[in-house]
């Protein structure tokens, strides 16, 4: 892969994390978006979009509510397209869930680190803030969101270099069996934390039953396509 | 005062951008109410205006497209003169609302919704049609909300509690639980099989086994497990067994 891919890859992966909570969350950050447009770059747009599947899945884990803590999967998604390149086809799905899966939680850390520093910031900027700077109030907040860009930035870095290190060491070192097997496990990993998200958030009431009637009716276009 | 809602509305699209654990949104929602607060200055006095923008950034935390509201009421009762301490209680009432609305209608409702639609559409095929679908449709509503938050808090002021009360938004709010549902019922199966196409018959049915026997571990250990640990377990265990069984 050549170093002017990796660096569009590096770009689109600060705009993904700085969508997620920046600016100006019109969801580029879901990896349905992220994981084309990374895979559209890298001149695979299918193995984008099955990643893209697959993350989107393991996001039905996540509400994110109030201060609550939690993985990042945008940027994540973007280095597990990389990564995926390993194998082929289909069977590098598994190095890509790895990584990104790896690289979501740093992203998640990062997040909590990138917020604890702005609060260290306003903080600082306090007495300016109770008299009703202006200034100070942009300068405070322009602040905040580069120093998301600058988090993005190198979450996105971290992950690629992660899906270089895949690349090289991993994917040599297992049989097609093993590779089929990893991508295996990624899959059914997503399809069993996108089901069981779910079903938390749907609960035992009414929505319970919309549920079911979906799972049907999909399972019959499943099986009639 | 139509220009300054617009520069106000831009703003809104980073209301969290400097989030932060001390006052959460309020430094972006006092951002956001700035161009508002603006024809407070009367004959170089800045006083009132000064004191309005930093009630603004005081704490706050609500769902992130219904800031709006909260910016434009208390910038319309800056203009109405209301007592500082009734701007302070007007936010602090409008944070458990806003919250839980905008739970409901977007993270629980129009979000997955749509990402679940996109997710079928790629799956039986539409590739990226459906992702761009997907942007566009889901972004009609974001915006379509970001804007009536405001317009709405602008227009009401103090009384903005009755806004929350449309009979638009209540039934929004009400359908948005059992859409998301069917939406997402929908897209589990087709994705299944979307994932599953690329491998032989034993190998679907490894992953639909472990796929069944996560599903009931994550739910049996719900608030232990994860999604991420579990994915994570799963391929380092598939690590392990592709070094093993060469």
């Amino acid at each position: 892969m050549t170093l002017e891919l990796q660096l569009v890859l590096l770009a689109w992966g600060t705009l993904v994390g700085l969508d997620l909570i920046s600016v100006p969350q019109m969801m580029i950050a879901r990896p349905i978006v992220a994981g084309p447009v990374a895979g559209a770059i890298l001149g695979d747009v299918a193995t984008g979009l099955a990643l893209g599947v697959v993350f989107e899945l393991f996001q039905y884990d996540i509400l994110p509510v109030g201060a609550a803590r939690y993985p990042e999967y945008g940027p994540a998604t973007v280095a597990a397209v990389s990564a995926a390149q390993a194998g082929a086809g289909s069977f590098g799905l598994g190095f890509g869930v790895l990584v990104g899966l790896t690289t979501g939680l740093l992203g998640g850390v990062s997040l909590h680190l990138v917020h604890r520093l702005n609060a260290r910031a306003v903080d600082a900027a306090a007495p300016a803030l109770e008299a009703g700077d202006p200034q100070v109030l942009v300068r405070l907040h322009v602040a905040g969101i580069v120093r998301d860009a600058a988090r993005a930035a190198l979450v996105t870095g971290v992950g690629l270099v992660l899906a270089q290190l895949a690349r090289v060491f991993l994917a040599g070192a297992y049989t097609l069996r093993g590779v089929a097997g990893l991508a295996v496990a990624g899959a059914a990993g997503a399809l069993a934390v996108g089901t069981a998200g779910t079903l938390r958030r749907v609960g035992r009431g009414p929505c319970l039953r919309w549920f079911a009637v979906g799972l049907a009716g999909g399972t019959v276009v499943a099986w009639l396509s | 005062m139509k220009p300054a809602l617009g520069q106000s509305l831009l703003r809104l699209f980073t209301v969290q951008g400097s989030w932060n654990y001390e006052r959460m949104q309020g430094i972006g929602v006092g951002v956001a109410e700035e161009p508002l607060l603006r024809p407070l200055v009367r004959n170089g006095d800045q006083t009132a205006y000064r004191a309005a923008v930093a009630r603004g950034a005081h704490f706050f935390n609500a769902h992130p497209y219904l800031c709006g509201l909260v910016v434009g009421a208390a910038a319309r009762a800056e203009h109405e003169r209301a007592a500082p301490e009734q701007v302070e209680r007007l936010r602090a009432a409008l944070c458990g609302p806003l919250g839980s609305l905008g739970d409901r209608l977007v993270w629980t409702g129009w979000l997955p919704f749509t990402t679940a639609l996109a997710i079928a559409g790629v799956a039986l095929g539409l590739g990226l049609t459906a992702v761009g679908a997907f942007l566009v449709v889901y972004n009609l509503g974001h915006v379509a909300l970001r804007w009536w938050a405001l317009r709405a808090g602008w227009a009401h002021g103090l009384r903005v509690g009755s806004a929350l009360h449309q009979p638009l938004l209540q039934r929004a709010a009400a359908w948005s639980g059992p859409a998301m549902a069917l939406a997402v019922g929908l897209a589990l199966p087709l994705a299944a099989r979307y994932l599953a196409a690329p491998f032989p018959a034993g190998a679907r049915a490894v992953l639909a086994g472990l796929a069944a026997t996560g599903t009931a571990l994550l739910v049996w250990r719900r608030g232990q497990l994860d999604g991420l640990r579990f994915g994570l377990l799963l391929l380092v265990a598939a690590l392990v067994a592709g070094q093993a069984w060469r």
